[in-house]
């Protein structure tokens, strides 16, 4: 992935990370260079994802607001003068398109995606079955959750993967409250996770 | 049961991490979407949003049919015919007006016309692949440019 910029002089945000490296690529789009956006996107498209599919967005319509929502970033970049602020941004952003898309939170769309998905990605011996299986009730169960809970175990997900720690920072609830409220969305999955048992 | 699958919250988290990167993650192609998408000479642009019809719901990549976007006042509609390796694209915008239609194709020359009065306009052996339409509406208070989300066609 790295390959086709080697043969150019390394971008001055080489080896930064988390809000350097969006302070250096921010910086470097203001003068209209592309490859720092290219970079802005790369790294940071996994987040609006998951927060447009959070917010109860089919992946197709979730695939044009990643789009709408980029295109909006750098159309008002000289707006957003402090880097901390880009991830905020991008999250609140792609909540408010998700709401005038009219998102609909339906269950029913991420089932039948999880039954096309599912079977294609693995082959199937046993074991893999049986895993298979459990992925499934887990997948149904999450889908079943409020969206308010989606979004936040969405974003808490990315937030355990190193190069997301400040996913953390950018959601809008009070510090203190994200660990109880995760809780209680954990809480709820594992009682969906239950109520799925009894049939098989 | 539940218990033994997933005893505390922090396995029940790192599965659930694992499945929605599984089930989950961003299409295949989406980030290189969206730079060609951005790749535009000036980025003051509105984007309009694809409109589905029902029976076409979830399908992305029509090959043919009848595509329609829209932004607040302005709605394109094309229609895309197979020809040998590529589309003939007939557009319409309305409301009408002689505007100017860019077909970027990632790969490819971009394809220009000018809509005529009625708003109409054709493009011939347009190749497939990841596309972008962009309008360039120059009223008589007002110069919009309007773009399309990048799509594969």
């Amino acid at each position: 992935m790295t390959d086709a910029r080697t043969a150019e002089a390394d971008p001055p945000w080489e080896g930064l990370r988390g809000h350097d490296l969006y302070a250096a690529c921010m910086h470097a789009a203001r003068m209209g260079n592309r490859a720092a956006m290219d970079r802005l996107v790369a790294e940071l498209t996994p987040l609006v994802w998951q927060v447009a599919r959070g917010n109860g967005l089919d992946r197709h319509t979730a695939e044009d607001v990643v789009q709408t929502v980029w295109l909006a970033l750098f159309r008002h970049l000289d707006r957003l003068a402090d880097p901390r602020a880009l991830a905020a941004w991008l999250i609140t952003t792609t909540r408010r398109e998700a709401q005038r898309v009219g998102a609909r939170p339906s269950p029913v769309p991420l089932t039948d995606e999880l039954a096309e998905s599912v079977p294609s990605t693995q082959p199937a011996p046993e074991a893999e079955a049986v895993r298979g299986d459990r992925d499934r009730r887990l997948w149904q169960a999450f889908a079943r959750l409020p969206q308010r809970c989606q979004e936040l175990l969405r974003l808490t997900v990315l937030a355990g993967r190193a190069e997301y720690r400040l996913v953390a920072d950018a959601l809008r609830m009070p510090h203190g409250s994200i660990g109880p409220t995760r809780g209680r969305c954990l809480k709820t999955m594992r009682d969906l996770l239950e109520a799925q048992g009894g049939s098989a | 049961m539940n218990e033994g699958l997933y005893p505390d919250d922090d396995t029940l988290l790192a599965e659930l991490s694992r499945v929605v990167d599984e089930i989950d993650r961003p299409p295949a192609g989406l980030v290189e979407r969206v730079q060609f998408a951005l790749a535009l000479e000036d980025l003051d642009v509105e984007v309009a949003r694809w409109e589905r019809a029902d029976a076409l719901a979830g399908v992305r990549s029509t090959g043919q049919g009848t595509i329609t976007f829209t932004v607040s006042d302005l709605t394109v509609m094309i229609n895309l015919t197979k020809v040998g390796l590529g589309h003939r694209i007939d557009g319409w915008l309305v409301p009408e007006g002689e505007y100017g239609v860019e077909v970027r194709v990632a790969g490819h020359e971009s394809a220009t016309t000018t809509a005529d009065d009625g708003g109409r306009f054709v493009l011939d052996q347009v190749p497939r692949g990841t596309t972008q339409i962009v309008v360039y509406i120059d009223g008589d208070s007002c110069r919009r440019t309007v773009v399309t989300p990048a799509v594969v066609l």
